[in-house]
């Protein structure tokens, strides 16, 4: 039997059920919807965990490990010995030195030609890091320098990418600061600061000066809450406040491949090391849990699907039992029992293929619908989505085909059934 | 046309087997006309269902248009049943849902692999021009509930005459038709048979059979 006389035998017994073929592709609908609402959900929140808690996958942070026999064992101290060491490690990329800045930098001015509603009397201390410029060239304007700058000149510094969002969400609201609009370009930005000043007043240095932080860049490489500044620069202001650099506070690994990561925390923690897991660790778990939460509704749905066949399956049975004299009077027309057999898959084929269609039609609506109420009545939050929902093309085929093969696989047991029918014994 | 020749044919009720057809023969000849009368029982349902293809367990010879019903598969009798026999029933069996016209299309929708499958609208005009063959050209649209017995019957002829097959199987073709229905029925039959076609109608009605060219009686699973 050729496909399109298939086809069209096929719909006229659809037509003529219509009942039947509504209920079954009323189930097949569900069960599509189901799992492709389900899978988009998980994949729209994953992007949006992504998004929240950026980071490298290549990168590793060393850092001193909490409990060290030092140097004994050769670990404890980040000197420059500790990083060539890292440096040498199989698999290693590149090795990039952080040092945190000893001494206090606080801002009691907001940035120049910015109207941020800064309160009068607000000081803000500043956590700057030094860092191996090497690591944040990639993320460094264009005609800008990250480079220890000339005395008198405003030190470059870089910051976390998530920083406006993260300013604009939840530092402007809790100091009714005013808000940054969106898209607006902060490189090039000024900062009036005080070096050696600090809002505890034992930790303020004798020696207090003013300085200018430009800012020449933002990066996933910044830690949230840090401003990165060369390390040079950090050198030269220990050197100056007479503060030992006894090692380094991280040391940042680059792996040639996201698979050498595991290995390499491995040989790292050997050699008396700690891995410091941050924000990498935190998106790691959020999108895990992100992951299998969505896994199991997908689960679940494809357990309705599963049901759905189960339906489509008694349904067609008492169908093709209902039918009987009508399948021996095709065979008596000249159908073989591969022609009955195929004639009942596609029937279930075109049910699943429907109310694949469908589902995947209500499962993109109902995202819009939630998306919509989820706007209207969550609380605005840093790197809030837009929609908490993904529709790549894929999940719109993996939702009919599903859909189909759960109709078909549901109709197996009734088109054998067909084709067992004995025409000379039903036909009359 | 049909030449079968010692068949046998036997079923069992679960306690005892019963002879249906008895060592039968039978022969008939391109553009007969032959009617089998014989009581209800009798086997003559299961004798069309033999020369048919319809049932192929039976033992003996059996050759019908050309045909070695024996040496073929269900496949081979299934694509014998559609290009070579033409089957009308006593209860029409058309499909109740679908229209007069599609009714008739569906012997074209079964073509065996290796023959040319005609397009749908080809098939179409095809199953329109055989129902014009039998007066009902204007009623193709309609399902078979809203047709008159005898438009039923007229419209499972034309559905049996579509692959143009040479012979023509009937099993109580006007038994469930009035007189003038029954009437117009057999003079279609009659007509068929002058333009060369080969009729085998199986009836217990004598009004049919008076029209046969010849008339065989099956008794005993034998015919006399």
């Amino acid at each position: 039997m050729r496909t399109r006389a298939l086809v069209h035998l096929a719909s006229l017994n659809l037509r003529s059920d219509r009942r039947g073929a509504l209920v079954n592709a009323g189930a097949a609908c569900v069960g599509a919807a189901a799992l492709v609402f389900f899978v988009a959900l998980g994949l729209g929140v994953g992007q949006a965990a992504r998004r929240m808690f950026a980071s490298d996958a290549r990168l590793l942070e060393v850092v001193p490990a909490a409990v060290s026999l030092g140097g004994a064992l050769g670990g404890g101290l980040l000197d420059d010995s500790a990083v060539e060491r890292l440096r040498s490690l199989p698999g290693v990329a590149g090795a990039y030195r952080r040092l945190s800045l000893r001494v206090p930098v606080a801002s009691s001015r907001p940035p120049e030609g910015v109207k941020v509603n800064w309160p009068p009397g607000f000081t803000v201390q500043l956590p700057v890091v030094g860092v191996d410029p090497d690591l944040l060239q990639g993320d460094v304007a264009r005609g800008r320098r990250f480079e220890d700058p000339p005395p008198g000149r405003p030190i470059p510094v870089l910051a976390s990418r998530r920083l406006l969002e993260v300013y604009n969400k939840t530092i402007a609201p809790a100091w009714n600061l005013r808000r940054l609009p969106p898209g607006f370009d902060l490189v090039g930005l000024e900062f009036p600061v005080r070096v050696g000043f600090s809002i505890i007043p034992l930790k303020t240095e004798d020696k207090v000066y003013d300085a200018n932080l430009v800012l020449v860049g933002l990066s996933d490489r910044v830690p949230l809450y840090s401003l990165a500044v060369p390390l040079a620069t950090v050198r030269r202001l220990h050197a100056e406040y007479g503060k030992a650099d006894p090692g380094y506070t991280g040391v940042t690994l680059e792996a040639r491949r996201p698979d050498d990561v595991p290995s390499l925390a491995e040989a790292v923690r050997r050699m008396g090391f700690g891995v410091d897991e941050g924000d990498r660790a935190l998106g790691e778990r959020v999108g895990l849990a992100v992951a299998v939460t969505a896994g199991a509704l997908a689960l679940l749905a494809l357990l309705m699907t599963g049901l759905a066949a189960l339906a489509i399956a008694q349904s067609l049975s008492a169908s093709v039992r209902g039918r009987t004299r009508e399948i021996a009077i095709l065979e008596a027309l000249g159908a073989t029992a591969a022609d009955v057999r195929s004639l009942v898959l596609a029937e279930a084929g075109l049910v699943g293929l429907s109310g694949g269609l469908l589902g995947v039609g209500m499962a993109f609506g109902l995202s819009l619908l939630a998306d919509r109420v989820g706007l209207r009545y969550l609380p605005d939050f840093p790197f809030r989505p837009e929609t908490f929902f993904a529709f790549p093309p894929w999940l719109f085929a993996l939702g009919v085909a599903v859909s189909t093969g759960a109709a078909l696989v549901g109709a197996l047991a009734p088109a054998a059934l067909a084709a067992r029918v004995d025409p000379a014994r039903s036909v009359s | 046309m049909i030449s079968l020749s010692g068949i046998h044919k036997r079923f069992s009720d679960g306690e005892e087997d019963h002879v249906v057809l008895d060592a039968l023969d039978l022969q008939v000849r391109e553009g007969e006309f032959v009617a089998v009368v014989g009581a209800s029982g009798s086997g003559k349902s299961t004798l069309l269902y033999v020369v048919g293809g319809l049932d192929g367990d039976f033992s003996g010879e059996a050759k019908v248009a050309g045909q070695d019903l024996r040496a073929l598969d269900p496949q081979g009798r299934a694509a014998f049943r559609n290009t070579a026999v033409g089957f009308v029933f006593q209860s029409f069996n058309l499909l109740p849902a679908l229209p007069a016209v599609e009714n008739v299309m569906l012997p074209g929708l079964f073509v065996p692999r290796g023959r040319r499958a005609a397009p749908l609208h080809e098939l179409r005009k095809n199953a329109l021009a055989a129902l014009s063959q039998v007066g009902l050209a204007e009623k193709a649209a309609r399902l078979p509930a809203h047709l008159s017995g005898g438009e039923r019957q007229r419209v499972a002829i034309a559905r049996a005459l579509l692959s143009r097959p040479a012979l023509l199987l009937a099993d109580e073709p006007t038994g469930n038709l009035d007189a003038k229905s029954g009437e117009s029925v057999i003079a279609l039959f009659v007509e068929l048979v002058s333009r060369g076609m080969t009729v085998l109608v199986v009836t217990h009605e004598e009004r049919l059979s008076t029209r046969a060219g010849r008339v065989l009686h099956l008794e005993g699973g034998r015919l006399r």
